[in-house]
């Protein structure tokens, strides 16, 4: 009986229960008399599942391989009491191998959920649309011409996107952007940012082209501890701002003319959103390579899963790394002892997809 | 739960307001804006004061700058030249937010994202009062309720939007638009695509948030018929001019139709609503042989009683 001060707002809360029939908006809410905050149970609930998900196929990509680790053993190693074996391949070997992945797909996740949304069109990927192979011509780069320290990758990959990023829209605009001029140009600038690519691998020095082949596949063989700081940072700078510009996604789903008139500064929300997800894409790429199709199938399954009608962020996150951890799982153990790169388990699932989302939209006459 | 506690009556003398361009102290305004896009001219040096608490109807061929005004009295174009001014402020000065609490715009063409709930789209009007941790508020909760209920749409709450008929989506945007609970709202042609049952249903509705509400509404119509029925305040345009703007009964005549549209017409008496009923001639139809105005019914032996 602490609210005796406020005994008209406890009136008219009853009021409007007894009068009007709750209305069903999605999700709870969090409400306290300066401070409301929406939560989605599902959404909420998808992501936990696949954490779990996650959790378990890491636990097993990490038992596996050559030296055999029980899973008791690898929970145990995991919760800080290593054996002596176990502390080398899983501290040094493995653990950063799947930490990569689970970060390089969650990067690629919410990138790939942002850019769909923003172009309102599943097409609309940054890996089909260019971004991602201009990330890695400038890694590419950076390893022919500079060295390639991590470092210099990463801010090689973070220039490539953004010129691909500014060339394409560039190239697409006629009046504003439209969605099909986007992802048409996009793919052809993708061929042409690939073509580069080769020329540059055939132009080097045998030893850069091998450690540029290896990791232009989208591999995640021999990451270490560097390529999971370079993405923990990535997920925990951009991650935040990305789930804070959710709200202004959502509202540019409903047209420029719209969101405007709902009071959302169109451009502004626009630019940080592009920055935000070709930086998440080229940071990913940084770290792994330009592992196909992840960023192109994360959003629509999180959207799916979580009956939403907006762009998922967080959900998607949560694919892109389930995604990536059971493909490199798969990418170990189908041919074994010998490991294909993680791009071609990826390009499985995602290039069918890919058709029968072409089929449609021919079929719709969306594209 | 129709009554909107927030909005209190503007329209304080009903006939200051006759007058086309006659005051200043209107709510919103334009005064000699220039409106482009890229380098394109569409309109050029054009004020216009929208009355307030009236229905005001935009009226023109199509590409004539109707929805071009529009979104520049809703702050969505900037002018090149002149100002649009609202509560005597410009309206480029307002942050986008503040306008967006005075003044609510349903642009044509609005997206439902897929599979979205009519009631999740209508709290997406909420949009301008809340902030990052005031998400959603008891006033917000009301607001949507009473746009739903202002627009009939309650027993759709649940429904995804892509299920709807045109008419009800038409319904739900507007709710949308409602609950941003702005006394202005611009609806730019909210009748397209509806066959005329819906026409008239999504007109009676704006008729009512005039004049129960006291909402300025703002309208771009193609149906002068129904435009002359409905509005208040008539502003007819051709090639980003304004040609004429009045009362329907002054504004909507043969000549102005001619000029405005390039039809020749005969306007007669609607027996309905007595506005303006323009008749259009047509090319097989060459010689109109009844007496256009006034309008008394000239033709009485043709009346239908037995």
């Amino acid at each position: 009986m602490t609210l005796v001060a406020d005994p008209p707002v406890v009136e008219r809360n009853a009021a409007s229960t007894v009068d009007a029939p709750r209305l069903s908006i999605r999700g709870r809410f969090i409400r306290t008399s300066f401070f409301s905050v929406r939560v989605d149970p599902r959404a909420f609930g998808v992501c936990a599942v696949l954490a779990g998900l996650i959790a378990v196929f890491g636990c097993w990509a990490i038992s596996v391989g050559d030296f055999p680790i029980p899973i008791g053993e690898v929970v145990g190693t995991l919760l800080g009491n290593p054996t002596e074996d176990s502390e080398f391949i899983i501290g040094t070997l493995r653990l950063p191998r799947v930490l990569v992945g689970i970060g390089v797909g969650a990067a690629f996740g919410m990138s790939g959920a942002i850019f769909q949304a923003l172009v309102r069109n599943p097409l609309g990927s940054p890996d089909l649309i260019g971004f991602n192979s201009g990330a890695a011509l400038g890694a590419v780069v950076m390893i022919v011409y500079v060295g390639g320290t991590s470092t210099q990758i990463a801010l090689g990959a973070i220039g490539g996107g953004f010129v691909a990023a500014i060339v394409v829209f560039l190239l697409a605009w006629k009046r504003g952007v439209k969605a099909y001029r986007l992802v048409l140009v996009g793919i052809g600038c993708g061929f042409a940012i690939d073509a580069a690519i080769d020329y540059l691998i055939t132009r080097a020095r045998i030893t850069d082209v091998q450690r540029a082949a290896v990791w232009m596949t989208g591999s995640l063989n021999g990451r270490s501890w560097d390529q999971v700081r370079l993405v923990g940072l990535t997920l925990l700078i951009l991650g935040p701002l990305a789930i804070l510009m959710q709200r202004s996604l959502d509202r540019l789903e409903l047209g420029d003319d719209c969101a405007a008139a709902l009071g959302l500064g169109v451009s502004r929300s626009k630019l940080a959103l592009v920055v935000i997800g070709v930086a998440l894409a080229a940071l990913g790429v940084a770290a792994a390579g330009p592992i196909v199709f992840v960023a192109f199938v994360a959003g629509p399954i999180a959207r799916r899963l979580v009956h939403s009608p907006g762009a998922c962020i967080v959900p998607a996150a949560f694919v892109g790394a389930l995604v990536v951890v059971v493909a490199d799982l798969a990418a170990r153990r189908v041919i074994a002892p010998t490991e294909l790169p993680v791009g071609i388990m990826t390009a499985i699932i995602g290039a069918p997809y890919l058709l029968w989302l072409l089929m449609r939209q021919a079929r719709t006459g969306a594209l | 739960m129709s009554r909107n506690p927030r909005i209190e009556p503007i329209a304080d003398s009903p006939n200051t307001m006759t007058h086309p361009n006659g005051s200043d102290s209107s709510r919103l305004r334009a005064d000699n804006v220039r409106l482009a896009y890229d380098d394109r001219t569409i309109i050029d040096s054009l004020s216009l004061s929208i009355p307030d608490g009236k229905v005001t109807v935009i009226v023109g061929p199509n590409a004539c700058g109707k929805s071009t005004l529009l979104r520049a009295l809703a702050r969505l174009l900037r002018p090149t030249a002149g100002h649009v001014i609202l509560d005597g402020e410009q309206i480029h000065r307002l942050p986008t937010k503040e306008v967006a609490r005075r003044l609510g715009l349903l642009p044509q063409t609005p997206i439902a994202p897929e599979g979205i709930l009519v009631v999740d789209l209508v709290a997406r009007g909420r949009t301008p009062h809340q902030k990052l941790f005031q998400q959603w508020s008891e006033s917000d909760e009301r607001a949507v309720h009473a746009a739903l209920d202002a627009t009939s749409s309650m027993d759709l709450a649940d429904r995804p939007v892509d299920e709807l008929s045109g008419g009800q989506r038409q319904r739900v945007w507007i709710a949308m638009t409602l609950a941003q609970e702005t006394d202005l709202l611009l609806l730019d042609e909210p009748t397209t695509f509806l066959d005329i049952a819906h026409q008239i249903d999504v007109l009676d509705l704006c008729e009512e948030l005039n004049r129960e509400q006291q909402r300025t509404v703002v309208l771009v119509l193609h149906d002068l018929n129904l435009a002359c029925r409905y509005a208040d305040h008539i502003v007819a345009m051709r090639d980003g001019v304004i040609v004429a703007a009045g009362p329907p009964a002054e504004v909507i005549t043969v000549a102005n139709v001619r000029d405005v549209f390039g039809l020749d017409c005969v306007v007669i008496d609607d027996p309905v609503s007595h506005t303006p009923l323009v008749v259009p001639i047509g090319s097989r139809h060459s010689a109109p042989h009844l007496v256009p105005l006034p309008p008394t019914p000239a033709r009485g032996t043709h009346t239908a009683d037995v």
